[in-house]
């Protein structure tokens, strides 16, 4: 068993933090909102261009599995979660991780299942360009119906 | 946790010099967004792991927020990199790392690779700035071994492992026995923290 040094280093950030002056919660969450909402048009124009990526890359797969095109679409769908949600466009988000963790799944398993990933990238698009997400029981049976089809590749606990 | 979005409680994060990695250009807007939000004025952007290493050599930073960036774990290796650098004092700095998707395969290194916190996105102004508190205010020990270098990562002390050796100075040893007599009367434990006046 190796040799464990267990020590409490100095933390500036907590000193900065008590300094006089700065800002309230309140204040600068406002503010912080207020900087994200500034992004949403660009953050929208890049979720569109995202989708397109994708269903291009989707549509280059056969019927068997390609460990460079799953890991290439991980890569595209993986990479902007987080932004959906800065345009009030949470359920893309929650579509985004579904497909994600498929990709995970199927990569794992080395197999490929093109329904699912299809269903997944209509998903996407049908949340981006429609009121999709002003329909809550929709949008929430949508989202549950994805659950469904990446969970089936998630291993056995 | 849970801080309130509505609190008046001031914090400062002026004087604050923060390094951000992402690769992703809307990723880092979104993040400066929310830190110059909460009023840092010094941010060193970077997008490239060199970059933010070249920073690390020169610079005192105070916080790093730092992206997992994608399937390849590239922010993962930069904070294993920036505990094991021994460019003190950033070594030690607060790292928050935020991923949009772990991929099964970088569970493991994003636990070991020696972050202080590791949020899941989407971010939200207040959930960045309770952790951001959070990690400051905690203080958590650091531990250096063969394996392992930053923050301890026990949450809570459930103590040794079972079979195991305890390895800090703290850890108690030996199994606990069953009991060798009753439990105490619940009226005897009231009486001992009964408060009573006393005469100095």
């Amino acid at each position: 068993m190796s040799a464990v040094k267990i020590f409490t280093p100095p933390v500036k950030l907590a000193k900065q933090l008590r300094t006089p002056g700065g800002l309230p919660v309140a204040e600068a969450v406002q503010r912080a909102g207020a900087g994200l909402a500034g992004l949403k048009k660009e953050c929208l124009g890049e979720l569109t261009a995202v989708l397109e990526q994708a269903e291009a890359c989707a549509a280059r797969a056969g019927a068997d599995y390609d460990a460079a095109l799953a890991g290439e679409l991980y890569d595209i769908v993986a990479k902007p979660i987080g932004v959906p949600s800065v345009c009030g466009l949470a359920a893309v988000d929650t579509a985004l991780i579904s497909l994600s963790d498929l990709l995970d799944y199927l990569k794992g398993q080395e197999r490929w299942d093109a329904n699912a990933v299809t269903v997944h990238l209509r998903a996407f698009r049908l949340l981006l360009h429609t009121e999709g997400s002003a329909d809550a029981a929709g949008t929430q049976a949508i989202l549950a119906g994805l659950r469904k089809v990446s969970q089936r590749y998630a291993k056995p606990e | 946790m849970g801080l309130n979005p509505e609190s008046r409680a001031r914090f400062n994060l002026e004087r604050t010099s923060v390094l951000v990695l992402d690769e992703s250009p809307m990723g880092m807007s979104i993040l400066v967004q929310i830190l110059t939000g909460f009023g840092v004025k010094t941010l060193h952007r970077c997008e490239k792991v060199d970059e933010a290493k070249d920073v690390i050599a020169k610079v005192e930073v105070d916080l790093v927020v730092c992206d997992a960036m994608g399937a390849s774990g590239e922010g993962y290796d930069f904070v294993s990199w920036l505990r094991t650098s021994k460019i003190e004092p950033n070594c030690y700095v607060p790292v928050l790392l935020t991923s949009g998707h772990t991929p099964s395969h970088a569970v493991q290194k994003a636990r070991d690779c020696g972050a202080h916190f590791i949020m899941a996105k989407p971010l939200t102004p207040i959930a960045v700035l309770e952790r951001i508190i959070w990690i400051a205010r905690e203080g958590r020990r650091f531990v250096e071994c063969d394996t392992y270098v930053g923050p301890d990562r026990r949450f809570k002390n459930d103590g040794v492992p079972a079979g195991m050796t305890g390895r800090r100075r703290d850890d108690l040893q030996g199994d606990i026995g069953d009991a060798q007599s009753p439990n105490m009367d619940q009226d005897v434990i009231d009486s001992l923290m009964k408060t009573r006046r006393v005469e100095l």
